[in-house]
């Protein structure tokens, strides 16, 4: 189960830096960043 | 032009893992645990999964010390840290655990007993992680912690949680700690906690339990003693004695639909006489200001001071504001006088506890002197 968990997390976070990279407004790429700070949190301090 | 926003990307992405790795060092030092330095008295050291093994090498496992007598007497269980944003309770069973030596009968304290709220902060609080004292050995350092389990440890919360006695809440409360017991060994992981708890009752013939907790200066429920209805007689006797102390208790019977809770369940599940001492920490009220350290050791608020001349709090709260060496103060008078209270009405099983401080030098030299 918290494998399948950590998958989701790494499958939306792996999206979300696709996307940082992908967008060419620089206050999007922002606001996504601060989306994808928790994700980073999220996925590395699970337990 | 084309590679400016990968630029942008980068930079961003760097800034990123910067502030996730001081961020992430941050929410790490919570699961670093609090040092104890328990008594001469000390006869054994346990874990909780010693009482329940399925508990082992998870966030739930936590100490037990024991201070056995080997003298014929009673067996009392103190826990600490049920909801480990309540620090008079958890400081209390610390203090305890650091002083006292059992001269008859046996003690076993409990001073974290849901572990895994101590490893994280209540969300949108801004309450700081840790508070310190001074003490003969120099600055020491406790965690304050959330009322509830880390939800790193405990994920999802169901819609509506269903608790082992069937009692419908909402759904944070399957991380409460005092909604989950008698527990669940095959349930969430603080059912399993609760569970543990039953089972170190069980198995160390436990016949008097106290909790220690704290309530908002808002909240009725406060400088109270809440017994089941099986330790009436005790608590009614307790009051009057710290009465005469100068403490003043209310008694604030248990109800009997509100289910989960130690002064309910170890009652109905285990047969013992329990009792949970609540006294007033302004930190966790929705009324407080900006939540220091200050204010957990300090227990002052201008904010509250104003609630109190508006009539709105249901304990007196003026610029001395409510310090933590009061409370413990409280709770170690509160202890006393239960254990009085239970020796007299149950002389054959009599609990004598040596060396404890005294409510009245803690409350005026504050408990680092007692402190190791």
């Amino acid at each position: 189960m918290r494998i399948l968990y950590h998958l989701i997390v790494l499958y939306m976070t792996i999206q979300l830096v696709w996307y940082l990279f992908r967008e060419k407004n620089f206050w999007k790429q922002a606001s996504l960043v601060l989306v994808l700070v928790l994700f980073l949190l999220r996925l590395f301090l699970i337990e | 032009m084309k590679t400016k926003h990968i630029i942008a990307g980068s930079l961003l992405l760097a800034l990123t893992l910067t502030v996730g790795f001081f961020s992430g060092r941050e929410f790490l030092s919570m699961r670093q645990d609090d040092e104890i330095f328990p008594s001469s008295g000390l006869t054994a050291k346990k874990m909780l999964s010693d009482y329940f093994p399925a508990l082992k090498d998870t966030a739930g496992d936590t100490e037990v010390f024991i201070f056995d007598s080997a003298a014929k007497g009673g067996n009392l269980l103190i826990v600490g840290g049920t909801h480990p944003n309540e620090p008079a309770g958890t400081m209390t069973a610390i203090l305890l655990a650091e002083t006292i030596r059992a001269a008859q009968g046996k003690a076993v304290i409990i001073p974290w007993a849901n572990a895994s709220g101590f490893t994280h902060s209540d969300p949108q609080e801004g309450s700081p992680q840790r508070f310190f004292l001074e003490t003969p050995a120099g600055r020491r350092w406790f965690r304050l912690g959330s009322r509830v389990t880390n939800p790193v440890h405990q994920w999802p919360d169901p819609t509506i949680y269903v608790n082992p006695m069937g009692q419908k809440l909402a759904g944070i409360e399957a991380r409460n700690l005092n909604r989950a017991y008698p527990g669940k060994a095959t349930g969430y992981l603080t059912e399993k906690v609760a569970f543990a708890v039953m089972a170190l009752i069980q198995k160390e013939g436990i016949e008097l339990g106290i909790d220690l907790h704290e309530s908002a200066p808002e909240y009725p429920v406060i400088n109270a003693i809440v017994f089941h209805e099986n330790a009436s007689e005790l608590a009614a006797i307790a009051q009057m004695e710290l009465q005469a102390e100068g403490f003043e208790f209310r008694l604030e019977a248990s109800p009997p639909n509100l289910r989960g809770l130690t002064h309910r369940e170890w009652g109905d599940a285990a047969g013992i006489k329990t009792v949970l001492l609540e006294t007033p920490n302004a930190s966790h009220g929705r009324l407080k200001g900006r939540p220091t350290i200050s204010l957990i050791v300090d227990g002052k608020d201008k904010y509250y001071e104003q609630a109190a001349r508006l009539g709105r709090l249901f304990v007196p709260y003026g610029p001395d504001g409510i310090p933590l060496k009061l409370r413990v103060a409280r709770h170690l008078a509160g202890v006393r006088a239960i254990l009085a209270s239970f020796n007299e009405l149950e002389p054959d099983k009599a609990i004598e506890l040596a060396d404890m401080p005294s409510p009245a030098d803690v409350q005026a030299k504050g408990l680092g002197p007692f402190l190791k």
